[in-house]
């Protein structure tokens, strides 16, 4: 308990001072000037989503070679937080693409492969809440998690492959390339506190899951339980 | 400063999309821990 | 016995189960039809808006079609439980789904088959200088949309709603293969065709990665 406080209370810190950081201490950009300040929000949601989803590919993995529960509870978790991120990174893009291009969205290979990918597992929810029985479920969420993240390193490269109305890398790409040093630690910051709170919400989803399974096995003992007392009543009554 | 209403409904949009989604698995995570206490009373009693 | 001796059986079982009835075959060619003909309504094209729009309009139809004709790869198994004979079978799971992805091949190779001239007569589009590449692009993109639709069809066989299902996990997944296909067809479109390397790249680059995955993934696909 005092060391979740002491987490919620650092994680709070850190939101704080990543939001001050990428408004006062980030250097002012040459063409976009203040909008251009989404850049650190944006970044931090794209960093937190490919680490749940790289978190949820991993389960997947676990859960078909393990077959241990909290495996499935992991990847469900994972994802349904990825998409969270997923859909902010859009919003983002698009309120900063708005004031910077003029249009709201474009259907350029960046955002096209990123919009598919939101779809991809948007379905795998989708696909879940459609089988019943828990060990399928979590059989062939698995196998279809792992083929929606083949999608994943597309979405990635798309702008290093293809000319795209997005923005060219500015981390690890060609030579024209770069970010003002200021900028990077900035950046970092904000990369920091996304996926800080992304973690939070996590373990937080993950809990949630943890007591699903927690109820439905009390339930069974309650069950199991009350024909027990039933089948007793009777013999009682028959002798 | 220029464009800076578009920044702030970034940043809201950020943080509202997330604290909408923290706030409705809390809900739901305090009504299971409930049921799960009900349900281990139930057993305890019975 | 060998994993492609078994597929073969399988293939042969299944092309034999289709053609005694045909049903599907005929279903997925008129459907495909429906589409192109119900595309054609919402713009009456010229010859210039038909290079453009058609590769986009064909494959769609493929693919709405294609989609269809998946869904019974695995459903059919269920009603008289002939999946768990596949599964107790001696043959590997993938030599099962081998099977599936091979005849799903060859029917939706033989619905294109129809589909492609009808389409170049409804819409004015001179093919004949491409022939050989175009086949080689809607081969490859065919490879890709069975070996996908084939793995989902087995996933979606387990769920509720399983004909929305079907389409719903698969075109996302197989959106990239479209835009790939799309673009290296139009390029053998225009009045001098040319055959897009980098797009074909792409498309044989998915075919082999899906393949490889549904290899791998084949035991969990078939699990009880």
């Amino acid at each position: 308990m005092k060391v979740r406080m002491l987490i919620t209370i650092l994680a709070v810190g850190l939101v704080f001072f990543a939001g001050y950081a990428a408004l006062f201490i980030a250097p002012d950009e040459r063409t976009m000037h203040e909008i251009q300040r989404i850049f650190y929000f944006h970044l931090g949601c794209w960093t937190a989503m490919f680490t749940a989803l790289l978190l949820a590919f991993v389960a997947n993995i676990g859960w078909l070679v393990e077959r241990k529960r909290y495996w499935d509870w992991l990847s469900v978790s994972s994802v349904e937080v990825g998409v969270v991120c997923c859909t902010a990174g859009l919003m983002t893009g698009m309120l900063w693409g708005k004031p910077a291009w003029g249009i709201w969205w474009t259907w350029d290979a960046r955002l096209t492969t990123c919009f598919i990918l939101w779809l991809l597992y948007v379905s795998y929810l989708l696909l879940r809440g459609l089988i019943e029985e828990p060990e399928r479920r979590a059989t062939l969420s698995a196998v279809f998690g792992i083929f929606a993240f083949l999608d994943a390193p597309l979405v990635y490269a798309s702008n290093r492959l293809w000319r795209t109305q997005h923005p060219s890398p500015v981390l690890f790409g060609g030579p024209s390339s770069g970010l003002d040093p200021t900028m990077v630690k900035v950046l970092m910051i904000s990369m920091a506190a996304m996926v800080v709170v992304t973690g939070m919400v996590l373990a937080e989803r993950y809990r949630l899951e943890r007591l699903r399974h927690e109820l439905d096995e009390l339930r069974v003992a309650y069950e199991a339980r009350a024909v027990q007392a039933g089948s007793a009543v009777s013999r009682a009554s028959r002798s | 400063m220029r464009n800076f209403h578009f920044l702030f409904a970034a940043w809201m949009a950020v943080w509202a999309v997330f604290f909408v989604y923290q706030v409705s698995v809390a809900r739901r995570v305090a009504q299971l821990r409930d049921e799960v206490e009900r349900l281990k009373e139930q057993l305890r009693e019975g | 016995m060998t994993t492609a001796r078994a597929a073969a059986i399988l293939l042969a079982k299944e092309l034999r189960l289709e053609f005694r009835t045909r049903e599907l075959l005929n279903a997925t060619i008129v459907f495909a039809l429906v589409v192109v003909v119900l595309f054609s309504f919402s713009f009456d094209p010229t010859s210039a808006e038909s290079r453009r729009l058609g590769p986009g309009l064909l494959w769609i139809a493929f693919l709405f079609s294609g989609s269809l004709m998946l869904h019974p790869s695995f459903a059919r198994e269920q009603v008289n439980q002939t999946l768990d004979a596949l599964r107790m079978a001696p043959i590997s799971s993938f030599a099962v789904l081998l099977g599936k992805m091979l005849a799903n091949f060859l029917f939706l190779s033989a619905a294109e088959v129809v589909l492609v001239p009808v389409f170049a007569v409804l819409y004015n589009v001179s093919l004949a200088a491409s022939v050989g590449r175009l086949t080689l692009v809607i081969a490859l993109g065919t490879i890709g949309l069975s070996v996908t639709g084939t793995a989902f069809s087995a996933i979606a066989a387990h769920a509720r709603m399983r004909e929305l299902l079907l389409p719903l996990l698969l075109l996302p997944i197989v959106a990239p293969l479209l835009i790939a296909a799309v673009e290296a067809t139009a390029s053998l479109f225009t009045p001098q065709p040319t055959l897009d390397r980098a797009w074909l790249a792409f498309l044989a680059g998915f075919d082999i990665v899906f393949f490889t995955a549904s290899w791998v993934l084949s035991d969990f696909l078939l699990e009880e």
